[in-house]
């Protein structure tokens, strides 16, 4: 596969989403702006200006009208995607440092940071999906993190938890209506922040990136871990592929320890593992820095990771990656061929 | 790829110093040729475009495209949304991606298999230590000073006898391995310069084999049809750094290079396989006369160890 390069960012890429139709890619970085890129081609749709801080994270809503971004000049904005109008801004004390979309796009979450002694906490945001929308400015909720801060956040299959992961490596479940914690397990190891948190299709379950140089498979409703990832690295970014059974891992040294290492020791690649049967089967390198965030394209088709480097990478899997099978899958699929 | 067409840097001193007249006459205001549409035989179109660059320069450009038309089915959302107008930092980029935010990269090839942390060690050890364990089972260790069966370093007769190729015509009989005529020749003809250095890139010259290649023959019949020898490599060399350089061609199946076993430093050559010829073929082209480490290398294919 040849990858696309998207150099529209001056600095280290934060988060790079893909919409839910797959044909745009939301890229966010520390240098201030946003870019919306066609996936197919890597052709720059266009910027969006308007914040005054690094860039930490963007969600678009599932129709793909709008979306939402967090940074550290303490705002949460919420922008046409078409015209790339800013619509609404939100203040907080401290920096936003993740925003998701829930399911039908009317609730958007954002986490805030422990800082100048502010506690970290979880707002959430009711959200009219329409660009002519007068937006409220109430927080519709907000959970305080007084344990230890959160660093990413979810939400569940019909918007029925909200699963954050926090800094001491402790995943939490938090009921999305009322706010109340329901579980805490500490499931990394401790004090290894949680770096990433994306969910399956159908948001039963997600998969979590960590310090502790492990990916978790675990639920949604009671926080059981269904497989673990062992990797050789620190993680900053795991997803779980569609279509075929696979998760991508992408993590690399920290990016102050980069310059004392060759880029292979340094480890700046792209991870597959096997879903079910947690068996690394793969590597795609090519970034010269720590991969900072990866997409899954929704349709199965490709991925992009965003590096410290500066640059997005999108991939189109080749024929390979779909016909590659484990022998136990190779002869279910026979078989069921010969029943069918 | 931009010419500047027909435009003297001299007129540039002129027009900053002559005003805005002269400014205005050669930048801009002169009509420039028309954008010309050329299709061409191979069902390729060359496009050749001028415009003036910020300092008034008249650039022309030259494409050459091929349209393929590919199509695809998309939802009626996609599909709208590939005719939204361009905004943001974006506005001014015409249709398709702009070459300073959008490029290609380097083919990767990317299969996921069970064992493929195995198969990527395998390919750059075992099979060479296989083939070589599997030639050198019927080799037997013979001494050059005295013919015994030990290394020629550990022969106790070492400081007290001369080697066998000190003469002339014991150099032709002693080199039995090489067995080459030319080379029994060359060593009996130059066998009063023995000790003057040749260098490594010119040991294959004469059309005998490389003096290099004489210890080579114990690596017995590798594929040696996909197989460069490099010369004139850099004593700092390192494996990794030869298969980092030569894997951008194919796929590399061994690289071996040729290190001093007492320093650990390279002896300046080296010997790259690659699994296709086709792509031996290429990094011989290109690598040939490559600078590596302030030395150029010499690229050719591996002569067949005799």
């Amino acid at each position: 596969m040849r990858p696309i390069l998207l150099s529209g960012h001056e600095r280290a890429l934060t988060q790079v989403k893909y919409n839910r139709d797959g044909d745009l890619i939301f890229s966010v970085s520390k240098d201030q702006q946003i870019c919306v890129w066609y996936a197919h081609n890597g052709e720059r749709l266009g910027t969006y200006h308007g914040h005054q801080g690094a860039i930490w994270t963007v969600d678009v809503d599932p129709t793909s009208t709008i979306i939402a971004s967090g940074s550290a000049d303490n705002t949460i904005r919420l922008w046409d995607i078409k015209t790339g109008k800013c619509l609404k801004t939100w203040e907080f004390p401290t920096a936003v440092k993740r925003v998701e979309f829930n399911e039908d796009g009317t609730k958007l979450l954002g986490v805030t940071e422990k800082r100048m002694g502010h506690l970290g906490t979880i707002v959430v945001l009711d959200i009219i999906v329409d660009v002519d929308a007068e937006q409220s400015d109430e927080k519709a909720m907000t959970i305080v993190c007084d344990e230890s801060k959160a660093t990413v956040a979810g939400w569940s299959y019909l918007s029925k938890y909200i699963i954050a992961g926090h800094e001491d490596g402790s995943i939490s479940q938090y009921d999305a209506k009322t706010g109340e914690q329901i579980l805490n397990y500490p499931i990394h190891e401790l004090d290894n922040a949680i770096t990433d948190i994306q969910w399956s299709q159908d948001r039963t379950y997600f998969i979590t990136a960590s310090k502790d140089k492990n990916a978790k498979l675990i639920t949604a409703k009671d926080l059981e871990v269904l497989k673990t990832y062992v990797s050789d690295t620190p993680l900053n970014s795991a997803i779980i592929t569609p279509k075929k059974e696979y998760v991508v891992l992408g993590g690399g040294q920290a990016a102050m320890d980069v310059t004392r290492t060759s880029a292979r020791q340094g480890k700046f690649e792209a991870r597959f593992y096997h879903k079910i049967f947690e068996d690394e089967i793969g590597r795609v390198r090519g970034h010269f820095g720590p991969l900072n965030t990866v997409a899954a394209e929704p349709n199965g088709k490709g991925y992009a990771s965003g590096g410290e480097d500066g640059y997005v990478r999108v991939h189109q899997f080749d024929k390979g990656y779909f016909d590659f099978m484990y022998e136990v899958e190779r002869e279910r699929a026979n078989r069921i061929g010969v029943t069918a | 790829m931009a010419a500047q067409a027909k435009h003297d840097w001299a007129d540039d001193e002129d027009l900053d110093d002559s005003g805005i007249q002269n400014a205005a006459a050669s930048s801009g205001i002169v009509d420039l040729p028309p954008t010309q549409k050329i299709t061409n035989k191979d069902g390729s179109t060359t496009i050749i475009e001028y415009r003036y660059n910020d300092n008034g320069q008249k650039v022309k450009t030259t494409r050459r495209i091929r349209f393929i038309t590919h199509r695809e089915v998309v939802n009626p959302r996609v599909a709208e949304r590939k005719s939204w107008p361009k905004f943001g930092q974006s506005a001014k980029d015409g249709n398709g991606p702009a070459p300073d935010t959008t490029s290609v990269g380097e083919n990767i090839i990317f299969k996921p298999s069970i064992n493929w942390r195995k198969d990527a060690k395998d390919e750059s050890k075992d099979p060479n230590a296989q083939a070589m364990k599997d030639k050198l089972k019927d080799k037997k260790v013979k001494c050059r000073i005295c013919n015994g069966e030990h290394f020629t370093a550990r022969c106790p007769y070492k400081d007290t006898m001369a080697p066998i190729g000190e003469a002339a015509d014991v150099a032709a009989g002693g080199m039995d391995d090489g067995g080459d005529p030319a080379l029994a020749s060359v060593g009996a003809a130059g066998a009063g310069k023995k000790g003057s250095y040749v260098p490594p890139a010119l040991r294959g010259a004469g059309g005998a084999k490389g003096e290099s290649m004489s210890g080579g023959s114990k690596y017995g019949e590798r594929d040696d049809l996909a197989t460069l020898r490099v010369t004139n490599v850099s004593e700092m060399a390192e494996e990794g750094e030869l298969r980092d350089m030569f894997e951008r061609f194919g796929r590399v199946t061994r690289v071996f290079l040729a290190k001093d076993r007492d320093t650990g430093m390279a002896k300046g050559f080296a010997f790259i396989s690659f699994a296709d010829r086709e792509d031996a073929v290429k990094a011989c082209n290109k690598m040939d006369g490559w600078g590596f480490k302030h030395l150029i290398l010499r690229v050719e294919f591996a002569k067949k160890a005799a």
